[in-house]
Parts: structure tokens; C-alpha cells; sequence
């Protein structure tokens, strides 16, 4: 077999595993809130997760998969006209294999650590680290860089807004009411077609871009309100036709949150793979594409084939069947303080965030938004403790992240430089 | 594993509730405990007191393992210097009861049979109090569920009051007995009638602490 096979193969197996890890771990963070609330059984936490996941990935996962393969780093600079020479785009494709192994095994030490860090930190910090061992400072796009840092910091306070508002809104329309059980029951189908509206406007454009060039402007907002509408009047015929006796209007309270947490907990697994599928395929794609163009020459952008997202999207389901459904079991038994309202409230302030960055093509961690989603409920009085010195291992562990896994993405490219060139 | 949920504390709230529910089990101990002592029934009054010594041993340490679980790293939804001085007054109910067993054993005292009558005045006054306490203290988790807002809210407010309330009328009614007391001090002597101040002093710091702790919630709901 020739060394771009070679590679070829190599890279889908590291993008694969790196799916697998996301599935095993990062799924479960996503989930667990769903599960801890009582709103989703384990089985039915399972399922949404395979399908929505995998949707979010194959719908959605292009932008962000875009910034991982060409928007960190200058790739102009492996072109073979560039410092590099003839060798260029095979460095490149070697480097960004380096990457995905790197940030693999940086991931499995995090896990028998039992630290929280981040499978976007450690994918970001890993093509850093192997573009500055490359070709130096000049490699590195400092601009976007930045961009994606920044966005690692206003994440979690966004989430956290989002999230608090969410909640605060829930307080004083619902909690505070002199009937707070009516109250649910009217305005639930409303939050419901929040988020199937913000649902369908985050792949819509997507979708139908591969129909039509441009969607007519009037057409997706009209079948946006339409799916709006259509999900508000049959929630509302749902909670219409299932009023459970027996429960003080607290307790139907939560029951309702319990039903509209299901679509926050689908809203959350499709923002989760829309953003981190991108993790595992985006250096896949780009050993792809510089593999098909023979190794001699850097391709102009091309789509991301269809077959790599849905081999990452292939990866996180497997890693949720084989290790990730365990940890949602264990997540779920944590954090049963979390009440379906709170629930609710946290996930939709961490999707929310999740699908806007993805449409700008930011790779953030999607667990830690939903830790600043959580927080911003917590401000709004809606927990019954948090634990504060936990953002101090999160934060630590995140500051850990980059350079543990740029260096070894670093010695991973060195050692393959040695074999190969 | 690499979960971040680390950060979601175990409820105090939840734990709080169980301390509640076992000061409550010790305060239910006073009128049988008194009803010994005034029958001259001293070996049921120290069965009963050494009762109380138990169920008041385990509300200790259910007091101390939710301060043992409160940290200053802990975020909470109310003041936790509110829900610290809940803990103390609602332990201190208990206390307070353990307190009256320590008098009634001290010396075998007679009563005198005409006293009865306005002591379980006080003492069912008193014990009013701390059920009436107990429906508000027990309401805690809910009210957490419901931010400590809204119609829940209110409601344990109106208990509150009923605590406050039922506090002041068991304040008279300590009074009473004592005023009645001193009519009985050729009949029983000075150091008797000194016990039984003592006795009725102590019963009425049960219902205290329950209007204190009572206040306490109103605290928390008035800073939510």
C-alpha cells in the first residue's frame, strides 16, 4: 500500500476513535441533565442521542469541521509553492493525523483522571501545537485563534444568560402565578415552539441550500412559524389530553417540564453534534482531501464529503452504545437535584449557545456551556446548591488542555516526520 | 468518566428536612414525659428522658453533617447564614426539650393536683406551637422547589404567622402557671416550687426556638 493509504486508513480509524471518545464521554455530559430530571428513561436518553446526534452531525456539522481543517492554521503556507517545498501538503496531512491522535490520547489520560476537560479544547490545542512544530509562529492563524478562545470564555457566560433567563421567565410566569399548574399548561406550548422555531432555523438554511441556491428569505421564515406553530398546537393538545390527578400544582409543574424537557433534550444532542462532530472529522477531512488530490498538490476547498460526517456521526453513536450509555446511568444518578424545569431551562440556555457558535463556525465545549447553563439557573435561584470549587477544576484542566495536548500532537509529528519524510 | 456535574452539590435542603423531622419526633416526647413526672412515675420519666437523650443525639448529628456539607464554595439560593441559624434554632428545640428531662429528673418533686391543670395548659399550648412549626420547617424542600416564591410561599408565611401567634399565646399561659405556682408554696416548699419554675421556664423555650426558627423561613422567603 502506498504512504496515502496508508494515511487514509490511519485517519479514519483516529477520527473514528476520536467520534467514539466524543460518544463515550461528551454525549453523556450532554445528556445526563435529561436523564438526573426523570424526563428521559435511559433507553429513550440512548435513542434521542443516536438520532439526533447523528442528524445534527451529518445537517449541521460543516461549519465548525471547516474551521478545525482550514481555519486554524495558514494553510497556504503547506502549499508546495511554500517554505516547505514539494512536501508540503503531505506534512500537513501527516500534521493533522498527528493532531487527531494526539488529542485521542490526550482525552483517554482526562478520563482515567477523572478530569473535565474538553474534546474541542484538546482538538484545537493538538493542530496548534502541531502547526507551530511545522512551520513555527507564522503557521498558526493568531486572528481566528483567538476568536475560537474567546468564544471558549463567552460560551458558558452565554449559556449562563440564556440558561438564568430561561429560568427566570419560568419563575415569574409560572412559579409565582396563583395557579401555577394553568399557568404551565399555557405557556408550555409556547417554549415548545421556541425551540422547534430556532430548531428548524439552524438547519434549514443547510438543508435546503443543497435544493436551492439561496432559500428565499420568506420561505424559511414561513416554514420555520409554520413548524412553530403546528409543534405549539400539538403540545398544547397533549397537555390537554394527559392531566395526571393527585399532584400539587408544584408537582404538575414539574410533570409538564418533564414532557417539554424531551425537546430541549433533542435540541441539545442535535447542537452537540452539529458543533462537535467537527472534533473528530475535521482533520479527517483534510487528510481526505489532500489524500484524493495524489499528495503533490493542496486542493482548493472543497465540501466536506458527506461520507466523513457520517462516519463521525457513525463513531459518537457507537461510543454511545458501548461506553456512553454507562456513563449517562451514572451522570443521571448525580444530579437528580436537577428538576425537570431547571432541566429544561439549562439545556435550552446551552443548545441555544451551542447552535449559534456552530453557525459561526466556533468550536466550543459543549459541556461547558451547559456548566455555565446550569450556573445562570443556579443564579436564578433555581438550585438547591451548587458547588462553585468544581469552576476552579474546570478551569484548570482547560488551561491543562492546550498545551498538554499541542505537545503531544508536537512529538506525535516529529516521530512521523522522522518515518515518513 | 470525565463529568463536569461535580458542580451540582447534593441538596442541604433534602438533609435539613431530616433534621426537621427528627426534632419534630423528640418534641412529640414532652407530654408523655411531663405526664410521667406529675403522676410521680419516676422510672417512666427517666425511660422517656433517656428517649429524648437518643433522638436528640441523632438530630446532633444530622446537624453536624449538613454544616460538615456547607462550605463557603457552596452556592446557595438563600442566605447561608439564614439557613446556619435555621439549623441552630430548630436543634436547639430539641435541646430545649432534653433540657426539661434533665430537670424533671433531678429531684423527685411532687405536684401538687390543682398545678396540673394550668401546666398542660402550657405544655399543650407548647407542643400546638411545635406541630405548627413542624407543618411550616417540613414545607422547606418545597418551597426550595418553588424559589421560596409564589403561592407556596405565602402559605408557609400564613403558618409562620400561626407560629408566632400560638408562641405568644403559650408566653401567657407560662405566666399563668407560674402565678398559679406560687399559691401551692406552703403546700409543696421552696425548693419544689423553685424546680417547678424551673420546669415551666424550660417548656416554654421549646415553643421559642420554634417561633424562632419559624422567623427564620420568613427570613429566607422575605430575601428570595
Amino acid at each position: 500500500m502506498s504512504v496515502a493509504e496508508w494515511l487514509l486508513i490511519l485517519s479514519v480509524l483516529a477520527g473514528f476513535y476520536m467520534a467514539w471518545n466524543i460518544g463515550a464521554n461528551d454525549v453523556a455530559n450532554a445528556m445526563g441533565t435529561s436523564v438526573g430530571s426523570g424526563a428521559l428513561t435511559l433507553r429513550q436518553a440512548i435513542l434521542v442521542a443516536a438520532v439526533f446526534e447523528f442528524g445534527g452531525a451529518v445537517l449541521v456539522g460543516t461549519h465548525v469541521t471547516d474551521t478545525i481543517r482550514s481555519g486554524i492554521l495558514e494553510t497556504a503556507m503547506f502549499e508546495p509553492s511554500g517554505p516547505l517545498g514539494p512536501d508540503g501538503p503531505l506534512l500537513l496531512a501527516l500534521g493533522m493525523f498527528s493532531a487527531l491522535l494526539a488529542a485521542g490520547i490526550w482525552l483517554q489520560i482526562a478520563t482515567m483522571w477523572g478530569l473535565p476537560v474538553s474534546t474541542t479544547h484538546s482538538i484545537v490545542g493538538a493542530v496548534t501545537g502541531f502547526g507551530l512544530i511545522a512551520l513555527g509562529v507564522e503557521a498558526i492563524n493568531w486572528g481566528q485563534l483567538g476568536t475560537i478562545v474567546m468564544s471558549w470564555v463567552v460560551s458558558p457566560l452565554t449559556g449562563a444568560l440564556i440558561g438564568g433567563a430561561m429560568f427566570a421567565f419560568i419563575r415569574r410566569a409560572i412559579l409565582q402565578n396563583d395557579d401555577p399548574a394553568a399557568a404551565a399548561k399555557r405557556i408550555g406550548p409556547f417554549l415548545v415552539a421556541l425551540v422547534a422555531v430556532i430548531l428548524v432555523l439552524s438547519f434549514i438554511y443547510k438543508a435546503l441550500k443543497n435544493v436551492v441556491s439561496e432559500p428565499p428569505f420568506i420561505l424559511v421564515v414561513v416554514s420555520a412559524l409554520g413548524i412553530g406553530v403546528l409543534a405549539a398546537v400539538a403540545t398544547a393538545a397533549f397537555l390537554h389530553s394527559h392531566q395526571p390527578k393527585n399532584l400539587t400544582p408544584n408537582a404538575y409543574v414539574e410533570r409538564v417540564f418533564g414532557w417539554l424537557q424531551i425537546t430541549t433534550a433533542i435540541f441539545v444532542a442535535f447542537a452537540h453534534g452539529a458543533n462537535d462532530v467537527a472534533n473528530a472529522v475535521g482533520p479527517l477531512a483534510a487528510v481526505v482531501n489532500i489524500v484524493t488530490s495524489g499528495l503533490t498538490e493542496l486542493p482548493d476547498q472543497v465540501p466536506v464529503p458527506l461520507w466523513v460526517l457520517g462516519l463521525g456521526g457513525v463513531g459518537i453513536v457507537i461510543g454511545l452504545a458501548t461506553w456512553g450509555y454507562k456513563v449517562i446511568a451514572t451522570i443521571g444518578k448525580q444530579i437528580t437535584e436537577m428538576t425537570p424545569s431547571r432541566g429544561f431551562s439549562a439545556e435550552f440556555g446551552a443548545a441555544t449557545t451551542v447552535l449559534i457558535a456552530s453557525r459561526m463556525g466556533l468550536p466550543i465545549s459543549t459541556t461547558h456551556t451547559l456548566v455555565g447553563s446550569v450556573i445562570g439557573v443556579g443564579l436564578a435561584q433555581g438550585m438547591a446548591a451548587l458547588n462553585l470549587g468544581v469552576i476552579g477544576k474546570i478551569v484548570n484542566s482547560w488551561l491543562a488542555t492546550i498545551p498538554a495536548a499541542a505537545i503531544i500532537a508536537m512529538i506525535l509529528f516529529v516521530a512521523l516526520r522522522a518515518v515518513f519524510i | 468518566m470525565r463529568s463536569i456535574f461535580g458542580i451540582i452539590a447534593k441538596s442541604p435542603f433534602t438533609s435539613i428536612n431530616q433534621h426537621t423531622k427528627k426534632v419534630h419526633e423528640t418534641a412529640t416526647q414532652l407530654r408523655p414525659l411531663i405526664e410521667c413526672f406529675t403522676e410521680g412515675d419516676w422510672n417512666g420519666t427517666m425511660k422517656i428522658t433517656r428517649q429524648i437523650y437518643k433522638l436528640e443525639h441523632q438530630a446532633d448529628q444530622l446537624k453536624d453533617e449538613i454544616r460538615d456539607h456547607l462550605p463557603r464554595s457552596l452556592f446557595l439560593p438563600v442566605d447561608r447564614g439564614d439557613l446556619l441559624l435555621f439549623l441552630r434554632e430548630q436543634d436547639a428545640i430539641a435541646d430545649s426539650v432534653e433540657d426539661v428531662g434533665d430537670v424533671l429528673n433531678m429531684r423527685e418533686t411532687p405536684t401538687p393536683a390543682e398545678l396540673k391543670e394550668p401546666v398542660f395548659a402550657l405544655v399543650d399550648q407548647v407542643i400546638r406551637t411545635s406541630e405548627t412549626w413542624y407543618s411550616a420547617a417540613n414545607e422547606l424542600t418545597t418551597l426550595q422547589a418553588a424559589t421560596f416564591t409564589g403561592n407556596e410561599a405565602e402559605r408557609v408565611l400564613k403558618v409562620v404567622d400561626d407560629v408566632n401567634h400560638q408562641e405568644w399565646e403559650a408566653d401567657k399561659l407560662e405566666a399563668a402557671a407560674l402565678k398559679s405556682l406560687f399559691t401551692f408554696e406552703e403546700e409543696i416548699g421552696a425548693v419544689s416550687v423553685m424546680l417547678w419554675m424551673k420546669i415551666i421556664a424550660t417548656t416554654g423555650r421549646v415553643a421559642d426556638h420554634a417561633e424562632n426558627t419559624a422567623d427564620l423561613l420568613r427570613l429566607m422567603i422575605a430575601r428570595a
